[in-house]
């Protein structure tokens, strides 16, 4: 067994245990006073994965989201972008985000990327979420999202660029136990086009699956676990296989007050393929580690 | 000319899929709602248990007869409005499918509701 393997196995060894320890909390718990527990929104408590629900009509909120990404082959990495964004919901079936986005680069020796220690505004993103189908009437609530971005730094390298991107998603959950156990399912597709100075156009895209538990442990706090399925492609649809991630990874939800809540995410890469090469991981498309932090303000 | 379109293009679907979202919000129920009442006093719904009919547009007035402010709230009906001290609140509702929907005041976390749909 080589170094590599092992410490793969650590992982997923690690991470089966973090499973079993969530489970036997679950169950433990299932003696706990169920009229305790109410109802909650889904959309923040499965991580990455994004949960279906569209809000309260006339709510208003400021969210900071941050999503780090962390770790390539070689050397130092870390690249995190915040969303400072100002969400709202017009009436009972969708949901508006709008805001500027920053960046932080922190990159020494990693290949092929220059390196780079600094933080910028970077863009703006705006996200538009529209509930298709109501839990109620299917088990599941479905919800339509479409989230248009444009980057003046590569999110990756930090590099100047012009970035579009448009990430579309489709948002599902159902509820297993009455306000305690939920299962969200999410599916990506993230095709972005990118210009570097004076250069030339170029196309990629992104496909993504996701599976997640999340259960309501005590009144108003959420732990769960997700698992990430990734495939990159050069082109807009599809053109050509670039290779592919399995992340894998805890998260937590937090509703501290009821104007006040906290998310939050870490995800590790477990398997991984770069075309044209025996690496276990794909640290060519995607990071060794990933983590999504959230806070929101309603007021 | 061909690369402007192809940047262009996704976002083109953008502004499709927010026009046919708004198109779909903004068109009016079809059916004349349904009137529901029900009060708040002592940090109580009065009742704490009010039906309505399924798949029927509903219109929820709460009247606060408290003298601190009140915020009608619930996932599930995915509504939450602040009604001041003696005053009344609107809440229009979508057409509900059968089943029970919690509600609360978000102001007293204690002063819960249901509403069944039936």
């Amino acid at each position: 067994m080589t170094r590599a393997t092992a410490r793969l196995l650590d992982h997923r060894l690690a991470y089966l245990g973090a499973a079993a320890a969530i489970l036997a909390t679950v169950v433990r718990s299932e003696a706990q006073d169920d009229s305790a527990f109410h109802e909650i929104e889904t959309k923040y408590i499965f991580g990455f994965t994004i949960g279906s629900s569209v809000g309260l009509e006339g709510e208003k909120a400021f969210e900071p989201i941050t999503v780090g990404r962390f770790g390539k082959r070689t050397g130092t990495y870390a690249a995190t972008e915040t969303v400072l964004e100002y969400e709202f919901t017009p009436n009972q079936y969708m949901q508006i985000e709008l805001g500027p986005t920053v960046s932080y680069y922190n990159v020494h020796n990693v290949t092929d990327i220059a390196d780079r220690s600094m933080a910028s505004l970077n863009g703006f993103v705006g996200e538009f979420r529209y509930l298709v189908l109501d839990r109620g009437l299917s088990p599941f609530a479905v919800t339509f999202a479409a989230e248009p971005e444009w980057r003046s730094r590569d999110e990756t390298t930090g590099e100047k660029v012009v970035n579009y991107e448009l990430e579309t998603r489709v948002e599902a959950d159902a509820e297993l136990i009455k306000n305690r156990l939920f299962l969200g399912l999410n599916l990506l597709y993230e095709p972005e086009t990118t210009r570097a100075d004076l250069g030339a156009w170029s196309n990629e895209s992104t496909f993504g699956t996701s599976a997640a538990l999340a259960f309501q442990i005590i009144p108003k706090v959420v732990v769960g676990a997700e698992l990430w399925y990734l495939r990159h492609y050069e082109g807009l649809a599809f053109s050509t296989f670039t290779g592919d991630a399995v992340f894998l990874g805890p998260t937590f939800y937090w509703k501290i007050s009821p104007k006040i809540l906290v998310s939050a995410a870490w995800n590790t890469q477990v398997a991984g393929h770069e075309t044209g090469s025996v690496s276990a991981l794909n640290l060519m498309d995607f990071s060794r580690q990933r983590a999504r932090l959230l806070l929101e303000f309603e007021f | 000319m061909r690369m402007a379109f192809a940047v262009l293009n996704p976002f083109a679907g953008v502004l499709v899929f927010v026009t046919t979202m708004l198109a779909f919000s903004a068109s009016p129920h079809a059916q004349q709602p349904d009137a529901v009442a029900i009060s708040v006093k002592g940090h109580h719904f009065q009742p704490a248990e009010i039906r309505a009919p399924a798949n029927r547009p509903l219109i929820l007035r709460v009247k606060n007869l408290d003298a601190t402010p009140m915020e009608f709230e619930s996932v599930s009906l995915r509504v939450e409005k602040v009604v001041a001290p003696g005053g009344e609140g609107v809440i229009n509702i979508r057409p509900l499918a059968p089943g029970r929907y919690e509600f609360m005041d978000d102001f007293h976390q204690e002063t819960r509701g249901t509403l069944i749909v039936q």
